[in-house]
C-alpha cells in the first residue's frame, strides 16, 4: 500500500518537478502513468524509493516512511521495490547473470558481492528471474549482445530477482520498437497479475497506456490532473494531460500501432 | 538602386583590446629575461657539432657492455623494480581513483581528503620523491622501488579517475535503485566497465616505469641507471651510449608487447 | 513453469561457462610478482622499516626552515627552474610544429614523414635526465644544459601531439583554399593552422607544466634550477631546510599548474568569464580538481 501525502518536489536548481501531489495506491495495482516530458513522472517515481529527495509531504511505501530516512531505511525500502529504467541501464561489459545478479545485493553481505561469490541460493534466485522473462538461454551472454528487447527483459529479470512488492518502470517502452514494447508490456501486465506485484508505469503516449491500464495517472507540469479509471478518459482529459485537444494525427497514429501490433500476432 | 537609409552599414572591425597587447608585451619581456637567465647561447647549436667530447661516445665497448655483471643483472634489478612497484602503486591506486571520482565517493569528506593529497604528491617532481627516500631509506633497490611506486600512483590515479568520472552512471543508479551499499552498488556497477582501462593503464605505466628506472639510478635508486651514474663519473660515454642502446631495445620489446596487450583489452 | 512472452527460444539453462582459462593469464603474472619481491629482498622486516625511517626524517622535516633557505638565494633558483622550463617549452615548440606539419599523413608523402616521426620517436624515448647528461660535458653545467635537454626532449613529445592533432582536422578548408587558387603553403597557413592552434598551444601549456618539474629535477644533476639546493640539503641531512626548498617547488608548481590550466581552458572554450566570482571558482576548481 503506497500513500502519498502533499508530496512536493524542488530540485536543487529552482525546478519545481512536483508540486503537491496526493496519490493512493493498493496492493497489487497496475498503474499507469502519463504525460509529457518534464511533466513530473520520473520525479513521481524517484521519491517513492528516495532516489530523488522530497522537499515536502510524506510518502509510507508497506508502512514505512520514505520521505527524509535515513540510508539503512532507504535501503530497505529499495530492496523491495524494483525499477526498470528506460535505457535499461545495464552493466554492458559483462554477463546477463551479473547484471540481474545485481538485483540480489541488498540480500547478500558486502564483502560477498564484492568479491563476487555470490551464495547458490541467490544465484537460483537470478536464475529463476531469468526463466520466468524466457531468457534464461542467454545466461552468460554478454548484455551488449543482447537486442533492445532482450536487454529491457534483463533488466525486469534484474528487479524481479529482488522478490520485491513494488516494481517502478520509467519509461520501459521508450526506446523500443511498437512490437517489442507491446512484449514488455505484455511481461509486466503478466507479472503483475500473476505475482500480485504492485506495478507502476510511466508512458508517453495515451494509446499504449489504454492497451495495458487499468488505472490512469495523468501529470502536467509536477501537477496531478487526472487519477482514475483508464476507460473513462476523455478528450478533456487529454487536453488537460498534454495542453491541447487530441487531433486526427494522434487517432491516425493510435490506429496505426494497433494494427501493426495485430498484424503481427502478440 | 534603392534609397541608402536601406544600405546597411559597414560594421567597424573590432579593436583588439589592450589587455591582450599588455599581456603579449609582458610575454614577450619575461622571455628574453628568461633566455637571458638560462644562458641561451645560439652558438652551441653549431659549436656542439665540433666538440672533442663526442669521440668519447665512440668506439662502444661491446665485450663491456655484454657482461652479466656491467648489463644483466642490473637490468634484472630494474625489471624487478618495475614490476613491485608497478604492482604496489596501481593497487593503491585503486581505491584511490574511486575515492577521488565525483560518480563513485562514498562522502564528501573522502572526495575532498583524496583530492587535495593527490594533488599535493602530483606537484612533487618525480624524482625528489627518489631523492627523498633514497636519503631516508638508503640507496639500492629498495628506495627505487617506493619513489616508483609513489610516481606508480600519481600517473595511475591521473588516468584512472578520469575514466572512472567519464563512466556510464546509470547501471550505478540500477544498484542503488536495488537497495545495495555504495560499495557493492560501485564494485557491480561501475566497476567492470572501467576495469579493462585499468589493466590498460598498468601496462603503460609498467612500460614508464622501465623507462624510469634508468633515470632513478642517477640518483642513486638502483638497477641500470646505477651503473650508468658510475659510468658518468668515470666519463665512460662509450659505455654508457652501449647500455642505452641495450636498454631501449628491451624497452622497445616491451612495448610493442603492451601495446598489443593493450588494444585486445579496449 | 509458462514463461513471458516471445520468439526466442527454450527455457533450458546453459552449462556454466569454464573458469580456468582465466588461471593461464593469471599465472605468469603471479610467477612475475614472486619473482620481483625476492628479488629485491621484501622481507617483511624491510617493509616494516621502511616506513618508519620515512617517518624519522619527517619528522625532522618539520618545522621546514623557510629563512634559511631564503638566504641561500633557493627563491632565484626556483625562478632558474621555471625559466629554464619556459625557454625549453618555447624552443621544443616553435622546432615541432614545422616538423610536425611534415610528419602528418594529410600533408607531406610518406618518404618525408615517416623519418621525421621515427626522430619524434627516437626522441621522446631519451628522458631528459639523459639528454642534459650527454649536454653538460659539451655546454657545461648550469642552466643551458637543463634548457637545452627539455627543449629537445619536447620535441619529441610536442612534435607527436602537434601530428596527430594535424591529422585529425577537417579537410574542409584545404580544399576552400585549393579551390580559390592557393599554394600548398597557404592552405597549411589559412586552412589547417587556424584549426589546430588552439590544441596545439593547449599541448604547450601543458607540456610547460610537466616541464617545469622535470627541469626542477635536472638541478639534481648540476643542469640547472632548484634540484642542486634540494641535493646540498640532503646530503648535509639538513631536512628542515630541505623541506623549506621542498614546499616551495610545491607552491610554485601547483601555481603555475592552476594558471596554465586556466588559460588552457580559455584557449579551448574561448569563453570569458568576467563574473569575478565565478572566476575564483574557477580558480580553485583549477587548484585542486574538486568539482562542486
Amino acid at each position: 500500500m503506497i500513500k502519498i501525502e502533499r508530496v512536493s518536489v524542488t530540485y536543487p536548481g529552482g525546478v519545481e518537478a512536483l508540486k503537491n501531489v496526493d496519490i493512493e495506491i493498493e496492493d497489487g495495482e497496475f498503474v499507469v502513468i502519463v504525460g509529457l516530458s518534464g511533466a513530473g513522472k520520473s520525479t513521481l517515481l524517484r521519491v517513492l524509493n528516495g532516489l530523488v529527495p522530497a522537499t515536502s509531504g510524506s510518502i509510507i511505501v508497506d508502512g514505512t516512511e520514505v520521505v527524509n530516512a535515513n540510508s539503512q531505511t532507504l535501503r530497505q525500502v529499495r530492496s523491495k521495490t524494483g525499477m526498470i529504467f528506460q535505457t535499461f541501464n545495464l552493466v554492458n561489459r559483462t554477463t546477463v547473470l551479473n547484471n540481474v545478479l545485481m538485483g540480489r545485493l541488498a540480500n547478500v553481505p558486502s564483502w560477498r558481492s564484492t568479491l563476487g561469490l555470490w551464495p547458490a541460493e541467490d544465484r537460483e534466485a537470478a536464475m529463476l528471474a531469468l526463466e520466468r522473462v524466457g531468457i534464461v538461454d542467454k545466461t552468460y551472454v554478454r548484455a551488449s549482445n543482447l537486442s533492445g528487447g532482450q536487454q529491457q527483459r534483463v533488466g525486469i529479470a534484474r528487479a524481479l530477482a529482488q522478490e520485491p512488492s513494488l516494481m517502478l518502470a520509467d519509461e520501459p517502452v521508450a526506446a523500443l520498437d511498437p512490437v517489442t514494447s507491446r512484449q514488455v508490456m505484455g511481461d509486466l501486465q503478466k507479472i503483475n497479475r500473476e505475482l500480485g506485484i504492485t506495478t507502476l508505469v510511466n508512458l508517453h503516449f495515451l494509446d499504449l497506456a489504454k492497451e495495458y491500464g487499468k488505472r490512469l495517472i495523468g501529470l502536467r507540469d509536477g501537477v496531478l490532473v487526472y487519477d482514475g479509471d483508464i476507460n473513462k478518459v476523455t478528450d478533456e482529459t487529454f487536453r488537460e494531460i498534454y495542453g491541447r485537444a487530441i487531433t486526427s494525427e494522434d487517432l491516425h497514429a493510435m490506429n496505426e500501432e494497433q494494427q501493426q501490433s495485430v498484424g503481427n500476432g502478440k | 538602386m534603392n534609397d541608402s537609409t536601406k544600405t546597411s552599414k559597414r560594421p567597424v572591425k573590432p579593436k583588439p583590446r589592450a589587455r591582450s597587447f599588455l599581456i603579449a608585451l609582458v610575454l614577450l619581456v619575461l622571455t628574453f629575461w628568461a633566455a637571458f637567465k638560462v644562458s641561451f647561447d645560439l652558438s652551441t647549436f653549431w659549436e656542439v657539432w665540433s666538440n672533442p667530447i663526442w669521440s668519447k661516445f665512440w668506439p662502444i665497448p661491446w665485450d663491456w657492455v655484454f657482461t652479466k655483471e656491467n648489463t644483466f643483472d642490473p637490468l634484472i634489478e630494474t625489471l624487478q623494480i618495475a614490476v613491485a612497484s608497478t604492482l604496489l602503486g596501481c593497487l593503491v591506486a585503486l581505491p584511490v581513483s574511486f575515492a577521488m571520482s565525483s560518480l563513485t565517493t562514498p562522502n564528501k569528506v573522502v572526495y575532498f581528503i583524496s583530492k587535495t593529497i593527490m594533488n599535493l604528491v602530483r606537484a612533487v617532481p618525480d624524482l625528489f620523491w627518489a631523492k627523498l627516500l633514497v636519503t631516508a631509506i638508503g640507496i639500492g633497490a629498495f628506495a627505487g622501488a617506493w619513489s616508483l611506486s609513489i610516481f606508480s600512483l600519481a600517473v595511475m590515479v591521473k588516468l584512472f579517475s578520469e575514466t572512472v568520472d567519464a563512466a556510464d552512471p546509470r547501471p550505478l543508479e540500477a544498484a542503488r535503485s536495488s537497495g545495495a551499499r555504495h560499495l557493492p552498488a560501485v564494485k557491480t556497477g561501475v566497476f567492470p566497465t572501467v576495469f579493462p582501462s585499468y589493466v590498460a593503464y598498468s601496462l603503460y605505466i609498467f612500460e614508464l616505469n622501465i623507462r624510469a628506472s634508468v633515470v632513478l639510478g642517477l640518483v642513486g635508486a638502483g638497477g641500470v641507471g646505477r651503473v650508468i651514474e658510475t659510468q658518468r663519473q668515470f666519463f665512460r660515454f662509450d659505455r654508457i651510449l652501449g647500455l642505452l642502446i641495450i636498454i631501449f631495445g628491451i624497452v622497445w620489446v616491451i612495448e610493442q608487447i603492451s601495446v598489443s596487450l593493450r588494444k585486445r583489452l579496449v | 513453469m509458462e514463461t513471458l512472452s516471445d520468439t526466442s527460444t527454450s527455457s533450458q539453462r546453459p552449462p556454466a561457462p569454464k573458469t580456468f582459462h582465466r588461471w593461464f593469464i593469471a599465472l605468469p603474472f603471479l610467477v612475475a610478482i614472486i619473482w620481483s619481491v625476492t628479488g629485491l629482498n621484501i622481507t617483511l622486516s624491510r617493509l616494516i622499516d621502511a616506513p618508519g625511517d620515512a617517518w624519522a626524517i619527517l619528522r625532522q622535516m618539520i618545522p621546514p626552515a623557510f629563512g634559511e633557505v631564503y638566504k641561500r638565494g633557493a627563491v632565484g633558483k626556483i625562478f632558474e627552474s621555471v625559466y629554464i622550463a619556459w625557454i625549453g617549452t618555447i624552443i621544443g615548440a616553435f622546432a615541432s610544429l614545422p616538423l610536425a606539419f611534415l610528419a602528418a599523413h594529410n600533408v607531406a608523402p610518406i618518404w618525408i614523414r615517416s623519418p621525421i616521426r621515427q626522430l619524434f620517436n627516437a626522441i621522446r624515448a631519451v628522458p631528459e635526465l639523459i639528454l642534459a647528461v650527454i649536454l653538460i660535458p659539451v655546454t657545461g653545467l648550469g642552466a643551458w644544459a637543463g634548457t637545452l635537454a627539455i627543449g629537445i626532449h619536447s620535441i619529441g613529445t610536442l612534435g607527436k601531439w602537434a601530428c596527430e592533432s594535424i591529422e585529425d582536422i577537417d579537410e574542409g578548408p584545404i580544399e576552400a583554399t585549393k579551390a580559390c587558387g592557393g599554394k600548398w603553403v597557404t592552405g597549411m597557413r589559412w586552412g589547417v593552422l587556424p584549426q589546430v592552434m588552439p590544441v596545439i598551444s593547449s599541448y604547450w601549456l601543458f607540456r610547460f607544466e610537466i616541464n617545469v618539474r622535470a627541469s626542477a629535477v635536472l638541478g639534481m644533476i648540476g643542469a640547472g634550477g632548484v634540484g642542486s639546493e634540494l641535493v646540498s640539503q640532503l646530503s648535509f641531512r639538513n631536512f628542515p631546510a630541505a623541506s623549506a626548498v621542498l614546499l616551495m617547488t610545491m607552491a610554485v608548481v601547483l601555481t603555475i599548474d592552476t594558471i596554465s590550466a586556466a588559460v588552457r581552458r580559455r584557449i579551448i572554450k574561448g569563453a570569458v568569464n568576467t563574473d569575478e566570482e565565478s572566476r575564483t571558482l574557477e580558480a580553485i576548481t583549477d587548484l585542486t580538481g574538486i568539482r562542486s
